[in-house]
C-alpha cells in the first residue's frame, strides 16, 4: 500500500523528534534551579524622597498624623503605593492581592504616630520578585520613608532585621505596644515548602522614627 | 583553654540568632519631664551611668514639658537637672539614678515645689487590657493642692494631692470628658482614648486656673493580628529537580510512534517486494 508510506515515515520521524525532545527535557531538568540572586545592594538605589519631615509628636502636644500613601526604601529600590489591609476571617493579617504593592494594616497606628505601624508586602509571585524581595538585605541604621496623605514624610531608622519560623512567630514582639513611633515591615522568607506552596518563615524589619 | 575557645565559637551563632523586640533586643525607654510649677526652666541631662558625656541634653525645659520617649539600652543611667543655660560641668541642682529594664518605659520627672524639688521615677505601663485603654493622672498643680479627676462617669482619682500620681485604670475606649474638680472650681476638657493605648493625664497650673494635658504614652493595636503573614508564592525560591514523569512519558510515546511508523514502513517494503 504505497499511499500509506508517507504517513508511516511521518510517524517514524515525529516519534524520533518526540524522543529527542523528551530526552533533552529530562536531561535539562535534572539539575535543581538555584534561588534568583538579588542584584548587588545599591545598584537600584533610589534617591531619598523629599517632603516636609514632621518631627515626632511631642507627647505633650500630640498632633494627628495623616494616613500613609507610599513607602520608599532607597537602598533596596522599593518605591510603592500603600494599599490598606484589614484582618481575614481567621484574624490573620490580610496581604495585598498583587505582589507588586505593599499595604498598611489599618488596625495599627499610622506611621509616625505612637505605636507599631504594620506594613506587609510579598517577597515574590509565582514567576518572579515581589515588592519586598530584597527586604532581608536591610541592616540596622538603614532608612525607610513613608509619605502621608497630607504630603508629609516620616523617616524611620532600621533597628533590627529578624527571621522567624511562622509557627514560632513572636506576636507580642511584632504587634505589641511601644511608647514611640515605630514601623514593622513584614514579608516571607526562609525555606520554601513546594508541597504547601508557602515559605516557612517571616522576615520582620523593625524601625523607629528618626527624631 | 581549648574548651573556652570552642565554647566561644559555639556561642557566636547562638547569639546571632537571638530574636528581637525591645525586651529581647535589650532596650527600654526613658522620657524626661518638668512638672514643678514654681521652678524656672532647666536643662536636663541623661548620662549612661559612670560616663560623664551626656547621651541626651534637653535645653530650656519649662514647667509642663514632657519629652518624647528615647529608646536606650537596658542598664543604669543618671539624670541631672541644671538651671537653664548653666555649664554642662557645673554642679547639678538635682540628680538621680534610674535602672532601665529591657522592654520597660520610665518617666523621670522633676516634681514638687521649687523648695522641695525632687526627681521622681515613674514606672510607665505600656500594655492596656484587650479592647480597653489605660489611664492614670499626675497631679502637678500647686494652685489647687488636692483634685478629683473623673473620665466620663469613671472616677480616676479622688483627693489626689499635689506632686502625686494615681494608679492606672482600665476604661472603655472612645471620646470622653475629663473633669478636674477642686476647691477652686471645675475644669472640663475632652479626650479621645483608642483601644490598646495608655494615657497619662497631667493636671497643670495654667495662666488662669487648671489645665489638663493628655499624653499618649504607648499604643499597641485594638485588634492585633494572629500570627505571621503569607506573602510569597515561591517564584524566586530555589527549586529541586522537577518530576521526570512527563519527560519519560514523552519518550515512551515517541518510541511507540516511531516503532509503529518503522513497522509500517517495513511492512510496506515487504508488500512491495512481494508483488
Amino acid at each position: 500500500m504505497p499511499t500509506r508510506r508517507p504517513a508511516a515515515a511521518l510517524a517514524l520521524a515525529a516519534g524520533l523528534v518526540v524522543i529527542a525532545g523528551g530526552t533533552a527535557g529530562l536531561l535539562l531538568t535534572r539539575h535543581p534551579t538555584p534561588a534568583m540572586r538579588p542584584v548587588a545592594a545599591g545598584v537600584a538605589a533610589l534617591p531619598a524622597p523629599t517632603g516636609p519631615i514632621v518631627a515626632p509628636p511631642q507627647s505633650a502636644a500630640p498632633t494627628p498624623v495623616a494616613a500613609p500613601v507610599s513607602l520608599t526604601i532607597p537602598l533596596i529600590g522599593v518605591q510603592t503605593q500603600l494599599i490598606t489591609l484589614g484582618l481575614t476571617s481567621t484574624g490573620a493579617l490580610q496581604v495585598p492581592s498583587t505582589t507588586s504593592v505593599a499595604g498598611w494594616y489599618t488596625g495599627s497606628p499610622r506611621p509616625g504616630a505612637i505605636g507599631p505601624a504594620i506594613i506587609v508586602g510579598h517577597i515574590d509571585s509565582l514567576t518572579g520578585p515581589g515588592v519586598f524581595y530584597r527586604l532581608s538585605e536591610l541592616k540596622a541604621g538603614d532608612r525607610v520613608y513613608v509619605k502621608r496623605a497630607d504630603g508629609t514624610l516620616a523617616e524611620f531608622r532600621v533597628t533590627s532585621v529578624q527571621t522567624y519560623l511562622k509557627d514560632q512567630f513572636p506576636t507580642e514582639d511584632v504587634y505589641g505596644p511601644v511608647p514611640d513611633p515605630e514601623l514593622r515591615l513584614i514579608t516571607c522568607g526562609g525555606a520554601f515548602d513546594a508541597a504547601t506552596g508557602h515559605y516557612l518563615s517571616n522576615i520582620v524589619v523593625y524601625a523607629t522614627e528618626v527624631g | 583553654m581549648l574548651l573556652a575557645a570552642s565554647a566561644l565559637l559555639l556561642g557566636i551563632p547562638a547569639a546571632a540568632t537571638a530574636y528581637a523586640s525591645s525586651a529581647t533586643m535589650g532596650t527600654g525607654w526613658i522620657r524626661l519631664a518638668h512638672l514643678s510649677p514654681n521652678t524656672p526652666a532647666v536643662d536636663v541631662y541623661l548620662y549612661s551611668f559612670g560616663n560623664s558625656n551626656a547621651m541626651i541634653v534637653l535645653h530650656h525645659v519649662a514647667y509642663g514639658t514632657v519629652s518624647p520617649y528615647e529608646s536606650v539600652q537596658a542598664g543604669d543611667y543618671s539624670v541631672a537637672m541644671r538651671a537653664a543655660g548653666a555649664s554642662a560641668t557645673s554642679q547639678p541642682v538635682l540628680s538621680t539614678s534610674v535602672t532601665v529594664s529591657a522592654g520597660h518605659a520610665y518617666t523621670v520627672a522633676g516634681m514638687g515645689p521649687e523648695s522641695g524639688l525632687r526627681l521622681q521615677i515613674l514606672d510607665d505601663e505600656l500594655t492596656a487590657p484587650p479592647g480597653q485603654a489605660l489611664v492614670r493622672v499626675i497631679q502637678a498643680s500647686l494652685k489647687e493642692q488636692v483634685v478629683k479627676v473623673t473620665l466620663g462617669s469613671t472616677v480616676l482619682a479622688d483627693g489626689l494631692k499635689f506632686a502625686s500620681v494615681s494608679s492606672y485604670q482600665a476604661v472603655s475606649p472612645g471620646a470622653m470628658t475629663v473633669t478636674v474638680s477642686s476647691s477652686g472650681g471645675t475644669v472640663n476638657s475632652s479626650v479621645t482614648l483608642a483601644a490598646g493605648t495608655v494615657h497619662t493625664l497631667v493636671v497643670l497650673d495654667g495662666a488662669s486656673g487648671l489645665e489638663v494635658v493628655s499624653l499618649e504614652d504607648a499604643s499597641g493595636m485594638g485588634e492585633p493580628p494572629l500570627g505571621g503573614v503569607s506573602t510569597g508564592f515561591g517564584g524566586t525560591a530555589p527549586h529541586g529537580p522537577g518530576s521526570p514523569v512527563p519527560w519519560l512519558a514523552a519518550i515512551g510515546a515517541g518510541s511507540l510512534l516511531a516503532l509503529t511508523g518503522g513497522l509500517r514502513l517495513r511492512r510496506n517494503r515487504q508488500l512491495h517486494a512481494g508483488v
